[in-house]
């Protein structure tokens, strides 16, 4: 599987760089970085939003967006799909993925808890960006409780 | 038959992991003092089997045994050396090193983007990962043999 190894390499390096410049190491520096990488994530979810759907007319609406998200997206970018998708059908959804691909590696329970958000947040943008260039405004969050573990929270936004 | 202890070091002489599951006797000297030991003995070896040698070398060093125990070795391109010691009646396990870097080391550490390279391996998956694949080893019995 050299290409997946070739995206997680880039990625490791890419947080490493990006937490190794802020000369400010508190909360505010941290944002900066965060944001940063989210953004990254945004262009590239943009890209692919245009890239990957095979068929135009397959999204009827929201929530099979969400699966082409979960399905689709997921097997281009970390070769397998999402595990769950739960939705409160009123414009919020939480993916969860049990052994995602970036954070198998690290462990598997709570070592390296504190560290694991950074790792996530290139991946919220990633949604975002894929969400936007399929025409839905949205905000993406993660969270992890016990890794490999992960939940990517999708909150829709109304205009 | 069964496995004693294993050591891991990287190009550098850094003991990056150490681990023991039977082993009777200690050295007798600090841990540090026991990987440096290890670790210049496994370089004089190499160079003194390498200039000895009568044919020409393919794979060089690869164990050594005494009427107690069985060292065996394994050293890739990138200077990392998986040393494991077992008891006598274990044949030659390069496959098993071999595994123990690509799929255990590589897949670990390396790509763990939160364990430096050329440090000692924190990661508690890496530990519980070599453990439990020592244990299922065939050569390996929870009795010492």
């Amino acid at each position: 599987m050299a290409d997946a190894a070739l995206f997680e390499f880039l990625h490791t390096e890419m947080v490493a760089e990006l937490w190794a410049h802020h000369s400010d190491p508190g909360p505010g520096g941290q944002k900066m970085s965060l944001c940063v990488l989210e953004g990254m994530g945004f262009r590239v979810g943009q890209a692919l939003g245009e890239r990957l759907p095979q068929e135009t007319l397959a999204f009827r609406e929201e929530l099979d967006v969400l699966k082409f998200l979960c399905k689709d997206l997921w097997v281009a970018v970390f070769q397998k799909q999402m595990d769950s998708l739960r939705t409160n059908h009123q414009g919020t959804y939480v993916l969860q993925d049990n052994s995602f691909p970036l954070l198998i590696r690290m462990a598997s329970g709570l070592q390296y808890l504190e560290e694991a958000p950074k790792f996530l947040t290139f991946t919220c943008g990633l949604l975002r960006g894929t969400l936007s260039t399929l025409g839905i405004k949205s905000l993406v969050t993660a969270s992890v409780a016990s890794l490999p573990t992960c939940k990517f929270q999708v909150v829709i936004q109304k205009t | 038959m069964t496995v004693h202890n294993l050591y891991l070091f990287d190009r550098n002489g850094m003991c990056l992991h150490y681990s023991e599951w039977h082993r009777k006797k200690q050295a007798g000297i600090p841990k540090e003092e026991e990987y440096k030991l290890m670790y210049g003995m496994l370089f004089s070896i190499r160079s003194f089997v390498s200039k000895m040698s009568p044919l020409d070398m393919k794979d060089g060093f690869l164990a050594f045994q005494t009427s107690r125990y069985k060292l065996h070795y394994y050293e890739t391109p990138t200077g990392i050396k998986v040393v494991m010691n077992t008891d006598l009646g274990v044949g030659p396990i390069r496959d098993v090193l071999h595994h123990i870097y690509s799929a255990l080391y590589v897949e670990l550490v390396v790509k763990n983007p939160l364990c430096p390279l050329g440090q000692t391996v924190q990661s508690e998956l890496f530990r519980s990962r070599l453990d439990s694949y020592v244990r299922s080893l065939p050569f390996f019995s929870a009795r010492a043999g």
